[in-house]
């Protein structure tokens, strides 16, 4: 056939294409003593769902927990790697290693692919040596900085300008004589958090199913109580030296 | 880069209890160039119909001349003025009529129309650029900021809210929408339709 | 793209990928003491400097722009941050370094808490203009060198020297995809000193620079005010005035100001301004707000 003639002497250009976007949303608070992180659980490709439950939180150690958005196979890939070399870490130190150094340590391994990156976002939440609550944010390549919250993925624009003003009290005025509090206790984090991402499922496709909330608490925080007689609360502490971890399931919308 | 964007600006519409409000910012740009902070993108139709043009700047200005032109024509020939339910199908039909063509504005309109029992209906309404009607019963956005704005919306608005308490929340999703959106704000500008008056606002915003 | 040439130069960036890629795939499961111990990964520092995993494609280099350049195509994933002013000049009381805090990913702000002065050792200063990361990692990596120079000759790296490692150093990465536009300051024996470094290779010194998508507007405040024997206080307003300037105008600068200036005895942190409270209120000095527009009234 003619026609085919023309298709087999046309040379056709392949590119190599090794990224997908799964969608989902990752968030990560700050507070005084503890530190909440948040990931909902669907994966996507495109309009299908994948899976209505894949992780995106992890628990690295007891004082610190990942969430990796963006590409699942590399960020499942990522956290495997870190949390090897966490391992080694504790095998020449014999302690966790404290997470101002796990967040240097993600960047040389992020940046370690410049030419050929991760597709991943990472938010690392946990506890500082100081005992105060941290998030550390990176991009792709591994620039990282420290914020009280920070939210990333395919929802973050929906769900940071809420956050801006409900965590920071952006374009707001304290009452005359008052002052807006630097840290929010859990009490009310956690139903921020809540309330983020049953927005962000009302108007984003790509998110809902499963909400994981992971909570870091330093040891002898006030923030314990409260905690351990909610609704579908789960510790998945490791160790007894102290920060504590606890897992809150909740279910999202599913269409 | 977009041409929807190329000029920046957003505008947001909400429901209340026997009331609307329609609110949007005052950037005009060039790229990332701000230009002006005092544009105006949101127009008066009629005593309780606002109009709000979020898009290509040249197209607002035509835009709303077209629609003085119509809306005074239907005036005139009916002689009543306008429901707002009428008007979002002039507003549909208008746009559909350069479909292969098409002007660069997402309108969004907030109104209130009359029931026969002398009852108050609100009313808010949003297109595309091609005239697709979509009349939602909580909030409409349109604009270079609008997934930020539905985030925000999604998570602060309720309903029934009274004017005063519709203003604060309308003016709340506004800036701090705006504020996470480099081709929006530059201060703001609300309108509160009620039963009797229209409240309009000018709102301090970040200048950056 | 696989001209002659190309497949046979020793010095093209295709030629350097390649050897690049051998050393990776010695060390592709091999991994250095550095890795055991707490020296953050950057333990291959004994070796001689850091490896790269790259692409196993003929040309690494355009699958990189392919998958990173978003002005090129808008839609591709992942999104290098852009958009920025900074600025630093050099006058009689030392040097001023001053940026903005805002960071964009298309239209969407990511950040407006940017930390773009990078503090390289208590002397020396480095600005953050282009990629985020290649800045963040290379200067990081500058101030360990700049720390065994002073280890090996018992004395500071100057400013001169400090900015042409790391020109050097980029340099060799040429046309591999990094993206920096950087400012190395500090006060070394010859005086105050400010060198322009980017990632094509570029090292100019200089008194004024400024670098970024809002620079244009930094400049018409900066050359309009710039006298070298402005007294502390004229040069660290001159360096907010012109990023509130930028901040203003430019859509991809704003957010907050952080200063910095530089001394004999190393730099020192200033402060950081909010811009908005700039443009209503100004400085705290009651010298008056810097916005000019009316001042509209209204509550939030």
């Amino acid at each position: 056939m003619p026609g085919s003639m023309v298709a087999m002497t046309q040379p056709v250009q392949q590119s190599f294409n090794p990224y997908t976007e799964n969608g989902g949303t990752i968030l990560a608070i700050a507070g005084s003593d503890f530190s909440v992180i948040a990931g909902d659980t669907r994966q996507s490709e495109g309009y299908s769902i994948q899976t209505r439950y894949a992780p995106k939180v992890f628990r690295l150690t007891d004082k610190a927990v990942l969430a990796v958005n963006g590409f699942a196979a590399d960020g499942n890939m990522f956290v495997k790697k870190v949390k090897q070399r966490l391992e080694w870490y504790r095998h020449a130190h014999a302690k966790d290693m404290p997470i101002r150094a796990i967040a240097r340590l993600i960047q040389t391994m992020l940046y370690a692919r410049r030419f050929f990156p991760y597709y991943v976002y990472n938010i690392l939440g946990g506890i500082e040596e100081d005992g105060t609550g941290a998030v550390y944010s990176f991009d792709p390549v591994g620039s990282y900085e420290r914020e009280t919250c920070r939210a990333a993925g395919a929802a973050q624009s929906l769900v940071q300008p809420f956050l801006d003003n409900q965590i920071y009290f952006k374009n707001q005025t304290p009452a005359a004589g008052t002052q807006f509090p630097q840290h929010l206790p859990l009490t009310s984090v956690l139903p921020l958090v809540i309330d983020s991402f049953t927005s962000a499922t009302e108007r984003h496709i790509e998110v809902g199913d499963g909400l994981e909330i992971y909570v870091v608490v330093a040891s002898g925080s006030t923030s314990l109580q409260g905690l351990q007689n909610l609704r579908g609360v789960q510790e998945v502490t490791g160790t007894t030296d102290g920060e504590r971890v606890f897992v809150i399931r909740r279910e999202l919308k599913k269409d | 880069m977009s041409i929807m964007s190329h000029n920046g600006g957003s505008v947001i519409a909400m429901v209340g209890k026997d009331c609307v409000a329609i609110a949007s910012d005052l950037r005009l740009g060039n790229e990332a160039m701000g230009i002006s902070s005092n544009f105006q993108r949101i127009f008066p139709v009629s005593d309780r119909i606002y109009l709000g043009l979020p898009g290509l700047a040249t197209d607002v200005a035509t835009l709303r001349e077209k629609f003085r032109f119509r809306v005074n024509m239907y005036t005139i020939k009916e002689e009543r003025e306008i429901k707002p339910e009428t008007f979002a199908h002039l507003v549909s039909s208008t746009l559909y009529e350069h479909r292969f063509g098409p002007y660069f504005i997402e309108p969004v309109m907030a109104g209130i129309s009359k029931t026969p029992t002398g009852g108050v209906k609100p009313f808010i309404a949003a297109t595309d650029l091609i005239g697709c009607l979509n009349f939602a019963k909580d909030f409409v956005v349109a604009g270079t900021a609008s997934d930020k704005l539905y985030g925000v919306a999604e998570g602060l608005w309720e309903p029934d809210l009274e004017p005063e308490d519709l203003f604060e929340t309308i003016s709340q999703t506004l800036l701090n929408a705006v504020d996470r959106d480099a081709f929006s704000g530059w201060g703001a500008l609300v309108h509160v339709i009620t039963k009797d008056k229209v409240i309009t606002r000018t709102l301090k915003g970040r200048m950056d | 793209m696989n001209t002659f040439v190309d497949l046979y130069s020793t010095t093209s960036a295709t030629a350097q990928l390649r050897r690049a890629q051998k050393i990776t795939e010695e060390e592709n499961e091999e991994f250095s003491d550095g890795s055991w111990g707490s020296q953050a990964g950057f333990g291959t520092i004994v070796k001689g400097g850091p490896s790269f995993m790259v692409p196993n494609v003929p040309d690494p280099t355009s699958f990189l722009r392919l998958h990173t350049d978003d002005h090129a195509d808008p839609s591709c994933r992942i999104k290098i941050q852009h958009g920025t002013t900074t600025l630093a000049f050099r006058f009689q009381g030392g040097v001023i370094v001053a940026v903005d805090s805002r960071a964009t990913a298309g239209s969407y702000i990511a950040s407006g808490t940017v930390k773009k002065v990078i503090e390289i050792n208590p002397y020396l200063l480095g600005t953050m203009a282009g990629g985020a990361a290649d800045c963040q990692y290379w200067e990081t990596y500058l101030g360990m060198h700049c720390r065994l120079h002073e280890l090996r000759n018992r004395e500071r790296i100057s400013v001169s020297a400090a900015s042409k490692y790391l020109s050097n150093l980029v340099y060799s990465y040429k046309g591999m995809g990094l993206s920096m536009g950087t400012m190395i300051c500090g006060w070394d024996k010859t005086g105050p000193a400010v060198f322009y470094v980017d990632s094509d290779g570029t090292r100019m010194k200089g008194d004024l620079f400024s670098v970024g998508s809002g620079s244009t507007f930094a400049y018409g405040v900066l050359d309009q005010g710039y006298r070298w024997d402005l007294t502390d206080e004229e040069a660290q307003e001159l360096g907010r005035r012109s990023i509130y300037a930028a901040g203003h105008r430019d859509a991809f600068s704003g957010n907050t100001c952080n200063l910095y200036h530089v001394k004999e005895n190393g730099w020192q942190f200033v402060g950081n301004y909010d811009i908005a409270k700039m443009h209503y209120e100004g400085n705290g000095t009651g010298a008056g707000p810097y916005g000019y527009e009316p001042r509209i009234t209204g509550e939030n």
